[in-house]
């Protein structure tokens, strides 16, 4: 058979040109001379310089030779005095509370040699339950950030306290008047000595002393439709866990909304399609959030749309209101569910808006009256605490200080004006011509590196603290180490300047004494000791007699063409930790996007608008420029199925330090070798753009949307995703999910069916047979003898939240590796978080609508308005691990109790186990991160500093190995140790990886699959239990669990039956449950 | 497959292992007199024999008592709760002015106990002229015993050599003599005198290409073989002795003294690390014990300084502390994960069988060698060097875990589970013990993550 066809390799080749035949015979061309080579002056940007080539050589030579000769000398310095309750490698736990402005929980550190290393929830004690967010865990690194303001400063110079305290109380002295700006102020304490600098101040000559509070991301608008509609400027407390339908328009309730750690516990409890019953939720948003994702109805809506929604259910639910109600295709399918089934549900319902217009608040406040959901899921008595600010009064100050006619002195605490406030720039000019400013800041931000003083507060890990989060509960929060710097904490400069108390030094105990004759006020019955060993008391609740009266509805937001919406990223938030290297590198849950924020906008508009919808490692996205009046900002445009037509997002917390402030190493852009991305003054350049430009004060409430103009602009920018493709494809042994109905009326078989494969039974016919019957290997002794440690994964209950990753981050001391290496695919994440979207080819995620026609193109262009599976990833232990068979060296093994372990010592870095593992969860070290200079700025172990928060328990890998998860091995080892030494077995729940430790909804169970009354067992036997690519026998030991949605999906219904015969085509096990 | 090269390593080494015990000769335990045992564990941490110390000196204690007016059997009611004594006997409540700390309680010392103990500390001579005649005969011994070693082993590679020397001139000699035997009968001497001895050497090799290249293998892989064990024999920090900022003896606290190893190490049953002990722990003897007048009172006068305490008149803390800065012996790398209190604790291994006899150490601590480990009595032999994976794991593979002696709860669950596979049970039980290693002793996330 001769060949006829032409093959060429492109079109030079087809067309011979005469370059083509020119090189044609040079396999090596000869372009460059050798000279003109090492000439070449950016030869020292490559990663092996000539130089350094010779410095290797050298260093090789010397070490070898050194090495020949003599260890190290290696020194140990006890302590002179040992504490009494340390004993050096064990590691001692403190139950403290975690509050930053934002975010609130009761946590537990662990310290070790006197350094936290480690924050967890703590599940004791504490309304949160043990709930915490990516930002708490995250938290303990900033406390080793080597930029911290090291002492009191005057206009940037280091100074002493003794100065600062001198000159300050001497300007109180004086002041006509002054200013406390501060976040919203939840310490019992603080208040009180606020309270008492108010009454010392105001009696003297005539100065005017006031607090005003200010939050960033305010919640005013509640406090302002809950006075019109009850006289109360209160926020009530929420229960999720008690609604059967939960309706939220654009309130993201699981990651940044009002309390997310209280919610997501309370969510989570609801989520189990096992229990009672099994919550509802829709939701509306603009774009795609936490929760959207986790929506059983999902309605995409502008923000101008939010008051139409809230009309829409009102008038569905026979109230009556004036506001136009107009709602069309998902918005409208969603508000009709909402409707159907608010009626069945009344007062077990809650409805919320996640606004700050007073309007909106009014009129979720009508429906939830309507369904008299008060007293059920809504608890007025037992107001929260956070967030207390009064939007008006703000903008009244700002105003004031723009104009020029600021305070005499302006004290600020845990505020930051300059970068939150929508005219920052303006107001950082008037703050030059305050008198005195005084700030509190921790670094040298924004606002602070403008005060002409900065009396820094004391890492939050560092100080005494006490909460009232919440009228039921009264919180403490304890030091863990002392004070690093020479900072002093902020309650007790403020009794200084006011002549209360005297400086208390290193080791003072003014604030400690302080709270303490609070907390005697309080509770003069109760022991402070051991309150602070619990870390929070119960505190009585007094019922108030509140009554509805309706209010009028005005002032609602306008609408435009193109709206921008404004939201919170559950890593960055609101800015606050962007110096933080694992938040900026944690992928976003929805578009797994690290170090960066950018334009959200529907791939449907953007395919339109001319815009690239594919990025990858060579190919960025294209810019736009969002204009909001006279602001604008210039960000990389992101494809985000499910965002609402007209509308863009982007998030707040990024632009940090746009003039260079020193606000952490990491807070900046990186270059390709180290080193700073300069702008044109020579100043490091921010990580993405300042979204608090588009915020606006209108209504007396500050507004997190507007209308906006959107204009393709110059250039590709390049962006570092960990997921870069967004569906399952179809592929139906990976992802499971189906509805509640399904669920109760149909067998496992429907949603949840065997992997089987066909062989010859005796009389020689085909049969089914389920594929853990066949084997190639020998099967390894871990199934009955010994442990073996098991996990389980409810995909019903994970929220996708991240927490997980960063606490994988925390404990197994996981490098950072920065933007650059992310885009290149080299994350070092032991976890990861993949998130399914389900297109127009699936039905539902991992769901082939038709074997013939489908397609995979189509498949990864996700739908308009898609669903979203979260699906944690990491190690399977497989006990027929693919890895182990390939390892020429045998560093990674399978051990009796069921891991695939991980010698990194013996590993040479041939990366066959990472090529031949079929869930993709190898890591490769490419660099020497704590060493290598491109990783100075982000990673932490580089540092002095940050190296202390390391766990001593784990080693810091090298380069040249290949790591992963060893599913906390340290703590199966301590877990171990601690029974053995008790003489007792090790009991169920004992053993808790950090993932598992960390998860807000309880979606992750680990134990000893051998201990047959474990947790881990029986859930990993429950009939929504399967394993991923069951088919290909590598039997591993992570279960995950069917996601149920709380819905109705007729293709679904159509797809998941019970099939008749046994007759199906595969041979490979992928048995499908479809016609 | 994996599973069973594991396994046929576990047979080989289990052989090692087998062939090692025989090689042991049975255990015996010198018989402690039970006095000694109850001074060592109860009383050596404050008192001594002939010395005052943070408690006063027990040599004729009774007869102290007796002497000095104390009631018939007062001593006792002392020794079980001495608040009890102070109460009821004036002189008892003398002797409770004694600083600078009040004796603990042992309620559980019966009297025959405590005669027991104080019969032994009566019998002991004082320790001041004792003392160095031992030590001295020690050191000598072991000196002794290591040149003789090194010698035995020298003689044997000499013969080697000249054997090897012996053969090499034979073969020579052999074909020097078959070379003319072949000239001489050979038909054409001028073909065969162009072959030197090279050329000869390399057509009789081709002529016997595969005995040659069998035997060539069979010495080149002989080689990498024992090129492989000595690397592994090699000790790498064997013999390991820093000097130290304090000449700490080792034999005068915990030999002369008897003072217990966890009274100073004691985080060694709790934590991964032993613990260097903190200078407050040094502080509770030597506030007293100031070594006034003898040669070592220098290095005493360094933990004053530490401690930041005036030695002057009563003695009071200055507050100025300076941490002494030790160099760490025994330093295991970073990828290792050791636990101490796992062996002490959970083991039950004497501290002996890795530290060897720090009883008779005068001088500053060092890594001792295998051999030296290996003359204690009661220790595991191992032949692997000190502080090396392999001697680690020769340990793992040779120490018995008791199981299902409902001793402790997690091993009788442990048990209770390999019960259920009698094949593996049988396996592992073939000689008669149930080892560390199998019991994941030898699984590479014991001790390296």
């Amino acid at each position: 058979m001769g060949i006829t066809k032409k093959y060429w390799k492109g079109l030079e080749e087809l067309k011979e040109t005469p370059e083509f035949i020119k090189h044609k015979e040079q396999e090596f061309p000869h372009q460059q001379t050798i000279e003109d080579f090492l000439a070449d002056e950016k030869l020292n940007e490559t990663s092996t310089a000539r130089r350094d080539f010779l410095k290797f050589l050298g260093f090789s030579v010397a070490a070898a030779t050194l090495a020949a000769c003599e260890a190290p000398v290696t020194k140990a310095v006890p302590y002179v005095v040992k504490p009494e309750n340390v004993t050096p490698g064990m590691p001692t736990w403190y139950a403290s509370t975690y509050y930053d402005g934002v975010s609130y929980a009761s946590i537990l550190v662990k310290t070790r040699e006197g350094r936290p290393i480690y924050i967890k929830g703590n599940k004791d004690f504490g309304f949160t339950k043990g709930a915490v967010n990516p930002q708490i865990i995250a938290s303990v690194l900033g406390l080793y950030d080597s930029e911290r303001v090291t002492g009191p400063t005057t206009k940037g110079n280091l100074t002493s306290w003794s100065k600062v305290d001198d000159a300050i109380s001497a300007d109180l002295k004086k002041a006509k008047d002054v200013v406390l700006l501060t976040n919203s102020i939840i310490s019992p304490s603080m208040k009180r000595a606020i309270d008492e600098m108010a009454l010392s101040l105001n009696g003297e000559g005539g100065t005017v002393f006031s607090h005003v509070t200010y939050d960033a991301v305010s919640y005013s608008a509640i406090r302002e439709a809950n006075f019109k509609n009850f006289g109360a400027p209160l926020i009530p407390s929420y229960d999720f866990s008690k609604a059967k339908t939960i309706v939220s328009v654009d309130a993201d309730f699981l990651s940044s909304w009002l309390l997310p750690t209280e919610f997501t516990k309370q969510f989570g409890e609801r989520r189990n399609p096992d229990g009672e019953w099994m919550s509802k939720l829709i939701h509306f948003e603009s774009v795609m959030s936490v929760t959207g994702s986790n929506a059983d109805y999902r309605g995409m809506i502008k923000p101008s749309e939010q008051a139409a929604v809230l009309a829409y259910i009102l008038k569905g639910l026979g109230g009556s209101t004036s506001v136009a109600s107009n709602l069309k295709d998902s918005a409208k399918k969603a508000a009709d569910e909402a409707i159907a089934s608010l009626k069945k549900s009344r007062k077990e319902s809650l409805v919320v808006c996640g606004s700050n217009n007073v309007g909106l608040q009014i009129l979720t406040n009508k429906i939830n009256n309507l369904l008299n959901t008060y007293g059920t899921t809504i608890d007025m008595n037992n107001s929260v605490e956070l967030f207390q600010a009064q939007d008006s009064k703000v903008e009244k100050l700002v105003n004031k200080i723009i104009a020029g006619k600021g305070p005499d002195v302006l004290l600020m605490y845990g505020v930051n004006p300059v970068y939150t406030l929508p005219n920052g720039a303006e107001f950082a000019k008037a703050l030059k011509g305050i008198k005195t400013s005084v700030s509190f800041a921790s670094h040298a931000d924004e606002t602070a590196a403008l005060a002409t003083y900065i009396c820094p507060d004391h890492h939050a890990l560092e100080s005494w603290g006490d909460f009232k989060a919440k009228q039921s509960e009264y919180a403490i929060a304890q030091p863990t180490i002392r004070p690093l710097h020479n900072t002093a904490s902020a309650l007790e400069s403020l009794l200084v300047w006011n002549g209360k108390r005297a400086r208390g030094g290193k080791d003072s105990a003014v604030a400690y004494d302080y709270i303490k004759e609070t907390f005697a006020t309080l509770y003069p019955t109760s022991d402070f000791a051991y309150t602070t060993h619990n870390s929070c008391i119960a505190s009585t609740v007094a019922p108030l007699t509140l009554a509805f009266k309706d209010a009028a509805v005005n002032g609602l937001p306008a609408s435009g063409d193109v709206e921008v919406v404004v939201y919170q990223k559950s890593a960055i938030g609101t800015g606050i930790h962007a110096n933080n290297p694992w938040l900026q590198e944690m992928p976003d849950p929805i578009t797994k996007v690290t170090w960066d924020n950018y334009i959200t906008m529907n791939p449907i508009e953007m395919v339109d608008g001319g815009f690239v919808t594919t990025y990858d490692q060579e190919n960025g996205l294209n810019l736009a420029t969002i204009t909001v009046g006279n602001k604008s900002l210039t960000l990389p445009v992101y494809p985000l199925p499910g965002q609402a037509l007209k509308t863009v997002g982007v998030a707040l917390g990024y632009g940090r330090g746009a003039n260079g402030e020193k606000i952490g190493k990491a807070a900046y852009q990186t270059k390709e070798y180290g080193g700073y991305v300069e702008n044109e003054n020579g100043k490091p350049t921010p990580i993405g753009g300042n979204a608090f430009l588009f915020t606006s004060f209108s209504n007396d409430t500050i507004q997190y949307s507007a209308v906006a103009k959107i204009e393709k602009a110059e250039g590709i920018y390049p962006i570092a995703a960990t997921q870069i493709h967004h569906t399952v494809m179809g592929r139906h042994s990976i992802v499971r999910e189906t509805t509640l109905d399904i669920f109760t009326h149909k067998d496992k078989e429907a949603y949840n069916p065997a992997h089987t494969l066909q062989r010859l039974n005796k009389d020689l016919e085909h049969e089914e047979a389920p594929v853990s019957e066949f084997d190639l290997w020998d099967a390894h002794p871990v199934e009955k003898i010994g442990h073996r440690w098991g996990m389980t994964i409810d995909l019903s209950s994970c929220i996708g939240c991240g927490s997980c990753l960063i606490a994988c981050q925390s404990e197994n001391n996981v490098p950072v590796v920065g933007k650059d290496e992310v885009r290149r695919g080299r994350e070092m994440h032991w976890l990861r978080i993949d998130r399914y979207f389900a297109s127009d080819e699936e039905s539902t995620v991992g769901t082939r609508k038709d074997k013939n026609t489908f397609s995979y193109d189509k498949a990864e262009l996700a739908a308009e308005n898609p669903k979203v599976v979260h699906m944690p990833l990491m190690c399977h232990h497989c006990n027929h691990a693919p890895c182990e068979t390939v390892c020429p060296v045998a560093a990674t093994t399978h051990s009796n109790e069921g891991l695939n372990q991980m010698a990194y010592n013996r590993c040479i870095g041939t990366r066959y186990c990472a090529n031949n593992c079929p869930y993709k969860v190898r890591r490769f070290n490419w660099f020497n991160y704590p060493s290598y200079k491109k990783f100075t700025e982000v990673n932490p172990a580089q540092d002095d500093l940050g190296r202390m928060v390391l766990n001593p328990d784990v080693t810091v890998r090298t380069r040249g190995v290949m790591e992963k998860c060893s599913l906390c091995v340290q703590r199966i080892q301590a877990t171990k140790l601690s029974a053995k030494k008790d003489g007792r077995t090790v009991g169920d729940g004992e053993f808790a990886t950090a993932c598992s430790d960390s998860c807000p909804t309880n979606a992750i169970i680990v134990g000893d699959w051998n201990d047959l009354r474990s947790m881990v067992r029986t859930s990993s036997e429950d009939k929504r239990s399967y394993q991923v690519l069951e088919e290909i026998g590598v039997k591993p030991n992570i279960w995950y669990k069917v996601k149920v949605r709380n819905e109705n999906n007729k293709e679904l219904d159509k797809l998941q039956v019970v099939e008749e015969s046994a007759h199906h085509g595969g041979s490979h096990g992928e048995k499908k449950a479809h016609h | 497959m994996k599973i069973s090269n594991i396994q046929m390593l576990n047979g080989l080494r289990k052989l090692a292992a087998t062939i090692l015990l025989m090689s042991l000769s049975l255990l015996n335990f010198k018989a402690f007199s039970q006095g000694e045992a109850l001074f060592k564990s109860k009383c050596a941490t404050c008192h001594q024999t002939h010395k005052n110390g943070t408690g006063p000196k027990l040599f004729q204690v009774r007869d102290k008592w007796a002497s000095g007016g104390a009631k018939e059997g007062s001593i006792y009611q002392w020794v079980n709760n001495w608040q009890t004594a102070a109460a009821s006997d004036p002189y008892a409540a003398e002797v409770s002015k004694w600083s600078p700390t009040a004796m603990s309680a042992f309620p559980d010392l019966k009297k025959e106990d405590i005669d027991a103990i104080l019969d032994w500390v009566d019998a002991q001579p004082d320790p001041a002229t004792a003392a160095p005649a031992g030590g001295g005969a020690t050191e000598g011994g072991a000196a002794g015993q290591m040149t003789d070693g090194t010698e035995e082993e020298g003689s044997i590679a000499w013969i080697w050599i000249v054997m090897g020397v012996i053969f090499i001139v034979v073969i020579m000699a052999v074909g020097g003599v078959r070379r003319q035997l072949n000239i001489a009968t050979s038909e054409d001497p001028a073909s065969q005198e162009k072959l030197t001895y090279g050329e000869e050497l390399r057509s009789w090799a081709w002529k016997n290409k595969v005995y040659v290249g069998v035997a060539t293998l069979i010495v080149v892989i002989s080689l990498i073989v024992g090129f492989f064990q000595s690397l592994y024999s090699i000790g790498v920090v064997e013999g390991y002795q820093p000097s130290q900022p304090i000449a700490f003896p080792h034999d005068r606290h915990a030999g002369i003294n008897g003072i217990d190893c966890k009274y100073c190490h004691n985080s060694v049953t709790k934590s991964k690390h032993a613990g260097i002990p903190s200078v407050n722990v040094c502080m509770n003897c030597h506030k007293q014990i100031n070594g006034e007048g003898k040669p070592f009172a220098g290095e005493i006068q360094k933990i004053y300084k530490a401690a930041g305490w005036d030695p002057s008149g009563a003695g009071k803390y200055t507050g100025k502390e300076t941490p002494i800065v030790w160099n760490k012996v025994h330093v295991l790398p970073d990828h290792v994960y050791f636990n101490h209190s796992q062996h002490v604790s959970v083991g039950g291994i004497d501290c002996k069988q890795c530290h060897g006899d720090m009883t008779t150490m005068n001088e500053t601590a060092k890594v001792q060698p295998v051999e030296e480990l290996n003359k204690i009595e009661g220790n595991i032999k191992l032949t692997r060097p000190t502080l090396t994976m392999g001697w680690c794991i020769e340990c793992h593979g040779a120490k018995e875990v008791a199981l299902g002696n409902g001793k402790s709860g997690y091993y009788d669950e442990i048990h209770r589970r390999l019960k259920k596979d009698k094949a593996l049970y049988r396996k592992y039980l073939k000689d008669g013990k149930i080892t560390v290693n199998e019991l994941g002793g030898w699984e590479c996330a014991k001790c390296h993550y």
